[in-house]
């Protein structure tokens, strides 16, 4: 248990959300337990209303649990104040949503740049052009958000979450909005911050084929964790898992 | 700093309300305060080349505040000025009376009446001014004058206190007024009030010796201290306008504040997403609210750079029509004030940084999660500080309304235009409440058909979108009812009042004159009084009442107010002299506080003219005289008084509208365009253009009604406040009188202007991508 502790990226322990109250209680996660692994990439996936969103942004301290413990970075969730929270987001998270992740009156650049700016730190000589290069958009710096195409865009906004070298990426549907070429490229970058930066995602996502991606993939029903696999073989074989979970 | 430039840069359009609020309030109050700055007390120009002044003393202040004078006579004016002949350094010492005198050119007097009052002078004081004479020889006796633009030789016929007469020039000069000889300017004027020095070598050290010559019997003036000469004429000029000025002032930043915290928290409920966004990538409640004010002040800046030229450019163009409206003397000139500028800046900024507060802090607790929703459902339109602030203004504003007749009168009006503005701030924030029900009433005959129903359902689910739109009118509205009425209610009560005053049918009045001269009185079938001052000195403290001299009567009558007098009074007259006169009666109606023979007043006050004659038979025809019905004499009064309220009245609510099209026309603009995703999605759903149209304007419309609805209930309630604390006070019903045709206009104009703003982002929508 302690070894595990020490080597998770992310940690919820019988984490609750329920939204409303008395009679219109919508429990849309049962005290979750999960485990994320540093330098993996997790999917998560489920049925609409599984809870996935939900898991995704109470593990991001987006949103915070009715009960249990978010743990990120080994830095405890629980009890923190608005802006304590949001320093743990600056320093350890990175996002990457569906569509409107980026300022629309910034630059590429000053929008990879904007994080590093919030934390009051002048970004290095290089360093947002590097992050830029590294999503092959280097010579799109200077481009508004509303003169790249939308996989440009969502390449940008990896760029910004990878600027800070957070501990954990979330991606909320990064490929939802995006073309199979884009989506591809979106993808790869993602599985190339893992491989190569040692970089933990996490990753929502309802398309097996992105989901194949992933080391493990965890699949949500109803606020619990029905499955998990690991090591995906293909896109089918999510896709299967997938539908036997929607059966039930 | 340089996130808040890239942000105002790339999305101006959604700062523009705020940058024209910000850059027509502060060119409203550069140009306003400018004006004020510049008009400044001036030494008379007749006294300008006269380096030390000495002022005969002043006996105390009045309940103005003002310090009262009393006068020299001719002859202590006479031993003063030998003494301060005698200084070092002192060239001459010139006493200087002055007296009433107006020229008649083809039977009818010229001039300004109230100047009119001072023109008559004594030769030896055109030196004061530095005038000289350029032909002709000086005045020696009575009839013969010296003046500007009249060859020597020629006859003027001019109007005094006695009467018509006709005077021989002897003498061109090169100053204004009327040069009469010493001997006659003494005997025509009411003592002295001032004595001029001309000097040779340093002007203070003249000053010093003549301060220990002079001792308690006079204030010496010298240097700047000699502006405090403005004639009381002038000086009451420049107060009203300061007036004007100052609610301007007042009015155009309350406005801008108001608009600049609408559009703002329009703005912020609509970039709740990007906000959310900032959030979610790391900035901290404060660095958003600190990206806000950053905003905000990049805003205001770039306002207040355009404005401030603006209203420095404005402001020599407004000296003539405030000249020409008697608000500011003649001769009033626009100088270069860069404090009050700089201060109209410093104004913008602190406008636009209170208008942005609220908006910041609340953007400042849209949570990360928001730039994951779809920002378009308003969430509440009511917030907890919404609530609580808008029952605190009420509640404010009725206690003050309540405590009115309480108040002093001088506290009542100010304390009203607070009750006022308190409960406007409160029914603006409490607007959402109010909307539903509204809406839901004024609908229901539309109900069934589309565009009632889109209507109807896009104001209760925007309802707070709505409140903003109505904000403004509601402002707007409420001020214009409050004034209009207020200013009715009081011109209509004080006419009744005041010819209630006057008995007799017919007056005969004054005609382009400042009073009726004896020689016009004389003759006149029935009563009239001379009215003249006198300062009573009781116990040690000496103050100014007013005079009426009347015939037939013996010492002094006092007005009932004043029965507590002593029965001997000790009193000083208008010309310096000093008298004890016994008190022989105490009456009822008295036209003036004190009554006393007229041959005593005039006598003692050669300048003393009557206000008017109460006829009981034909009038006399005589110069300067006419003759009008009682009611029309009052009339006069009002009007003169109803004019400048009338100039006050058109100004502040051309500022109050002009301000609401700016807010709603934003307002609607700025909902409008974001709407258009909704628009859009009417027209697939198969409405046409003019469908889409029907919508907005149905929208506007409603904004529109509530905001009039609104304002006009608390400003009626604010006028019956008032009516109630005045009745309480003078005791006798008074009827409210509201001009609704004048307000209906103003409901109209806003009407007008939103509907406008709510259909050109439509049109022009169309016209570009759909």
């Amino acid at each position: 248990m302690t070894i595990t502790t020490i080597g998770t990226a992310v940690r919820l322990r019988a984490v609750s959300r329920i939204y409303g109250t008395g009679e219109s209680a919508v429990t849309a996660l049962d005290a979750v337990d999960v485990d994320i692994a540093p330098a993996t990439f997790t999917a998560v996936m489920g049925p609409s209303g599984s809870g996935k969103s939900t898991l995704l942004h109470c593990a991001a301290g987006l949103d915070r649990p009715t009960s249990g413990e978010v743990t990120i970075d080994g830095v405890s969730l629980t009890g923190l104040s608005e802006r304590a929270l949001t320093k743990v987001r600056r320093a350890r998270v990175g996002f990457v949503f569906q569509a409107f992740n980026l300022i629309p009156a910034l630059s590429a650049e000053q929008n990879v740049a904007l994080p590093l700016r919030l934390a009051g730190r002048r970004p290095a000589a290089g360093e947002v052009r590097a992050m830029l290069a590294e999503v092959g958009l280097a010579d799109r710096a200077r481009h508004r958000p509303s003169e790249l195409s939308g996989g440009q865009q969502q390449r940008v906004a990896i760029a910004r979450a990878l600027v800070t070298r957070p501990a954990v990426l979330f991606a909320d549907e990064p490929t939802g909005a995006l073309d199979t070429t884009a989506s591809r490229e979106v993808l790869r970058l993602l599985r190339t911050a893992v491989d190569r930066h040692a970089q933990t995602v996490v990753m929502v996502t309802h398309d097996p084929y992105a989901a194949a991606h992933a080391d493990r993939v965890l699949l949500l029903a109803d606020g619990r964790v029905a499955d998990v696999l690991d090591h995906p073989a293909d896109a089918p074989e999510i896709a299967v898992r997938m539908a036997r979970l929607e059966e039930r | 700093m340089r996130l808040a430039w890239d942000m105002v840069r790339h999305r101006f359009a959604a700062f523009a309300g705020t940058f024209v609020a910000i850059a027509l309030g502060v060119g409203v109050v550069a140009g306003a305060t400018t004006l004020w700055a510049s008009s400044q007390p001036q030494t008379p120009e007749r006294l300008s080349a006269t380096p030390v002044l000495v002022h005969s003393p002043s006996v105390g202040d009045n309940d103005d505040g003002y310090p009262e004078y009393r006068s020299w006579t001719i002859a202590e004016a006479a031993g003063l000025a030998g003494r301060l002949a005698a200084l070092p350094g002192v060239t001459a010492a010139i006493p200087d009376p002055s007296f009433y005198v107006q020229r008649v050119v083809g039977g009818r007097p010229t001039g300004d009446p109230q100047t009119a009052l001072a023109e008559g002078h004594a030769w030896s004081s055109a030196a004061l001014g530095g005038y000289r004479l350029s032909a002709g020889a000086p005045p020696e006796r009575p009839g013969e004058v010296t003046l500007a633009g009249q060859a020597p030789g020629s006859r003027v016929d001019v109007l005094t206190a006695h009467g018509p007469a006709t005077w021989t020039v002897t003498g061109t000069t090169d100053g204004p007024g009327f040069y009469v000889a010493d001997a006659t300017a003494a005997a025509l004027s009411a003592g002295v009030r001032l004595i001029g020095l001309t000097v040779s070598g340093d002007a203070e050290s003249v000053a010093a010796a003549a301060r220990s010559a002079v001792g308690t019997s006079g204030t010496v003036l010298s240097g700047a201290a000699r502006d405090t000469l403005e004639p009381e004429s002038v000086t009451r000029i420049r107060w009203l306008g300061a007036q004007l000025l100052i609610a301007m002032v007042s009015l155009g930043s309350f406005v801008a504040i108001f608009v600049v915290a609408s559009t703002c928290a329009l703005s912020a409920a609509q970039r709740r997403r990007e906000i959310g966004l900032l959030r979610a990538v790391g900035a901290t409640p404060g660095q958003v609210i600190r990206m806000m004010y950053a905003e905000t002040l990049v805003v205001a800046v770039l306002g207040g750079t355009v404005g401030v030229p603006l209203g420095a450019l404005a402001a020599p163009l407004l000296a003539p029509p405030l000249v020409a409206a008697g608000l500011e003397p003649a001769g009033f000139a626009v100088t270069w004030q860069p404090a009050a500028l700089a201060g109209a800046f410093g104004l913008g900024i602190v406008v636009a940084l209170t208008g942005v507060w609220t908006a910041a802090r609340r953007s400042s607790r849209v949570p990360a999660l928001d730039a994951l929703r779809d920002a378009a459902i308003e969430h509440r339109a009511m917030t907890r500080p919404r609530w609580i602030l808008g029952v605190l203004s009420v509640i404010a504003g009725a206690a003050l309304l309540i405590a009115l007749p309480a108040l002093s009168t001088d506290a009542q009006s100010s304390a009203m235009m607070g009750a006022a503005m308190l409960l406007l701030i409160g029914a603006a924030l409490l607007a959402p409440v109010v909307i539903a029900p509204l809406v839901r009433f004024t609908t229901w005959p539309w109900r069934r058909g589309a565009t009632g129903m889109l209507v109807r359902e896009g104001t209760l689910t925007g309802a707070r979108r709505v409140a903003s739109t109505a904000a403004p009118v509601l402002l707007t509205i409420g001020f214009a009812v409050l004034l209009t009425g207020t200013v009715s209610t009081i011109s209509q009560s004080a006419g009744a009042d005041a010819a209630a005053d006057v008995p007799a049918a017919l007056v005969a009045a004054p005609d382009g004159t400042p009073g009726l001269s004896d020689a016009a009185v004389a003759g006149q079938p029935g009563d009239s009084y001379l009215s003249s001052h006198l300062l009573v000195t009781v116990g040690g403290r000496t103050t100014r009442y007013g005079v009426a001299g009347t015939d037939g009567q013996e010492g002094v009558v006092l007005s009932r107010e004043l029965a507590d007098l002593p029965r001997r009074l000790d009193v000083r007259f208008p010309d310096g002299t000093t008298a004890t006169l016994p008190v022989t009666a105490v009456r009822d109606d008295a036209p003036e506080a004190m009554l006393l023979p007229r041959d005593l007043v005039r006598r003692h006050d050669p300048g003393a003219l009557t206000e008017a004659v109460l006829l009981d038979g034909p009038a006399v025809p005589a110069t300067g005289l006419r003759v009008l019905t009682a009611r029309a004499y009052v009339q006069l009064d009002i009007d003169e008084e109803g004019e400048i309220v009338q100039i006050f009245l058109a100004v502040l609510l051309a500022l109050g509208v002009g301000y609401t099209g700016l807010a709603v026309a934003n307002t609607l603009l700025m909902a409008t365009a974001a709407r258009r995703e909704e628009y859009r999605a009417l027209r697939l759903a198969g409405g046409g253009t003019s469908h889409v149209l029907r919508v907005t304007s149905g929208e506007a419309l409603l904004a529109v009604v509530t905001g009039t609805l609104l304002g006009g209930t608390v400003a009626v309630f604010c006028l019956l406040a008032a009516r109630r604390s005045i009745e309480e006070e003078i005791g006798q019903a008074i009827e409210l009188v509201v001009p609704w045709g004048q307000n209906l206009g103003v409901a109209l104009v806003c009407a007008l202007v939103a509907v406008l703003a709510a259909g050109v982002p439509v049109l022009r929508a169309r016209a570009g991508s759909m």
